[in-house]
């Protein structure tokens, strides 16, 4: 073929990648996600976990608790090198402040769900699992090899109680966290009481079909390359997202100062697409087939549940925050990702599959170290290495060495290298670099050992 | 008086900045402003973490965005002492 046909071959193939990446399944992830991330961030104050973080804090309390810190306050890289430098220098210590730095991006929420819905839970699972049984066991290490030097790095401080205070997490916001977790889960779990249609309906009309596909022209659906194709509900919900970005740029950008009419907007058009998304859709030469499935039940009283509760049981303030803080992840990720689903979606085609599968095709060593050191040394941002994961299984990467990339690539980037080494030095930091390395490699070849 | 903003540069630690600012100039006050982004240097603060608010070498605030009003209840009481 020519230029011109590889070309728009190539841009087809981003195009369907992308399509894929935002159909009605990884919205009903992506969504809740964000929101839920944007809870943690806005709702759980930090000193209900750092009050556990002292420096009198016992080992068997403070390990633990900085593992949950490192998944529950963590949800931005910013907020995690302030945090890993206090727990150093003021709190409890090397140790734990290495477990907070190591599970702190590997247990991103967001990239959690995302790496469940996308890839598999039991990728997903493994990541979250691993990556705190190492955290602690890095930390331990690192606090032995170093225990000399703990002594000495004690930096004065006029307040020795930093850490004293603590917070209590209220009930309201359990609950909240309970319902926000209820939307994400009703909306992706592969049940049959969720994803059978219980009623139906069939807007009549073969447009349907010529719409779906006069789609499938413009961007045909390829199984091989796991390309889905777009679907009828997806131009809609793509065209919901967009009014959502439009909406939540003039109603979220300064939500914590205050609502406007755009922000009402923002959040009914949120909702809506979550319900949209809910409905089992498929065009049929007689029309749109139009199914009630058990999710959409669960989601409209899920997401009313969250509204009532925000209305009536939160602060303004809070619920501000929380919708401030939302956005923002939003804002920071979600522009990147969409280059990145294209740019992997592509990159598909391009790369050999004889390249990946004779460098990582089955789970040794080697093919493990390859996926570790890919991560180190590609920077990918938050969420993108869940796209780029994929198009290395549809190559022919084994589970193996994906767990592996996965668990190294947040953690091994080169700006947070720089940063960990300004906080504790370059012995330690070479240190923590190899162990993470070695534990990632590990990681990867038991995992692959138990997948067959 | 001397307002500081703590943080590496993240958008929380911005739209604290940018909050700053603003009740700075709703109020009418005289500020200067510094956005202390070395993190050595954040550390000499007794803080957990970012983004912090920093009056006349006081920390207000740390680890969350403070309302407005209580932003403005903190200048006006630099601007008195």
């Amino acid at each position: 073929m020519n230029v011109v046909e590889y070309i728009s071959m190539l841009l087809q193939t981003g195009l369907g990648s992308l399509a894929a990446y935002l159909a009605a399944h990884v919205l009903l992830c992506l969504l809740p996600a964000f929101f839920i991330a944007g809870a943690l961030a806005a709702l759980i104050p930090k000193e209900a976990i750092t009050r556990y973080l002292g420096r009198d804090a016992s080992k068997w309390v403070s390990y633990p608790a900085s593992a949950l810190g490192g998944f529950v306050l963590a949800v931005c890289s910013c907020t995690i090198m302030p945090l890993f430098a206090s727990i150093y220098k003021k709190g409890a210590g090397l140790g734990p402040a290495i477990t907070f730095l190591f599970v702190g991006p590997a247990i991103n929420i967001l990239a959690i769900s995302f790496t469940g819905v996308q890839i598999g839970m039991d990728i997903a699972l493994a990541r979250v699992i691993l990556a705190m049984i190492f955290g602690v066991t890095i930390g331990l290490i690192m606090a032995w090899v170093f225990r000399k030097d703990d002594e000495e790095h004690n930096q004065v401080t006029n307040n020795n109680n930093l850490f004293a205070h603590g917070a209590k997490v209220p009930a309201r916001t359990w609950v909240f966290f309970a319902l926000l977790l209820g939307v994400l889960i009703a909306g992706t779990l592969q049940v049959g009481l969720l994803t059978n249609s219980y009623a139906g309906f069939t807007l009549p009309g073969s447009w349907a079909e010529g719409f779906q596909s006069q789609l499938d022209d413009w961007v045909p659906p390829n199984p091989a390359l796991g390309i889905e194709g777009v679907s009828v509900q997806g131009v809609l919900l793509i065209s919901l997202l967009v009014l959502i970005g439009v909406a939540s740029w003039f109603g979220l950008n300064e939500v914590d100062r205050g609502y406007n009419t755009w922000t009402y907007t923002a959040l009914v058009l949120i909702s809506v697409t979550l319900v949209v998304a809910s409905f089992k859709v498929a065009a049929t030469p007689t029309g749109l087939s139009v199914g009630l499935t058990g999710k959409l039940f669960a989601e409209v009283i899920l997401i009313g549940a969250v509204w009532w509760m925000a209305a009536r049981r939160f602060e303004t303030f809070e619920i501000q925050q929380w919708l401030w803080e939302m956005w923002r992840f939003v804002k920071q990720i979600i522009p990147l990702l969409v280059v990145g689903v294209f740019v992997a979606g592509m990159a598909r085609v391009v790369i050999p599959a004889s390249w990946i599968q004779s460098l990582a095709g089955r789970n040794t060593i080697l093919a493990n170290l390859a996926g570790v050191l890919f991560g180190v040394f590609m920077y990918f941002p938050t969420l993108v290495e869940v796209p780029v994961a994929q198009t290395f299984l549809s190559l022919g990467m084994h589970r193996g060495p994906l767990l592996a990339y996965l668990l190294a690539d947040p953690e091994l980037s080169l700006q947070s290298i720089l940063i960990t080494n300004t906080v504790i030095g370059k012995k330690k930091t070479a240190l923590y670099v190899t162990l993470v390395a070695i534990f990632s490699t590990l990681a990867g070849l038991i995992f692959g050992f138990f997948v067959r | 008086m001397i307002i500081k903003i703590l943080g590496s540069g993240c958008p929380k630690c911005n739209r604290l900045e940018q909050l700053a600012r603003d009740a700075v100039a709703e109020l009418g006050a005289a500020a200067e402003f510094d956005h202390v982004r070395q993190m050595a240097e954040i550390m000499q603060y007794d803080i957990i973490s970012t983004p912090a608010l920093v009056i006349d070498e006081v920390v207000k605030c740390s680890g969350r965005l403070p309302q407005m009003d209580e932003v403005k209840g903190w200048i006006k009481e630099a601007q008195v002492s």
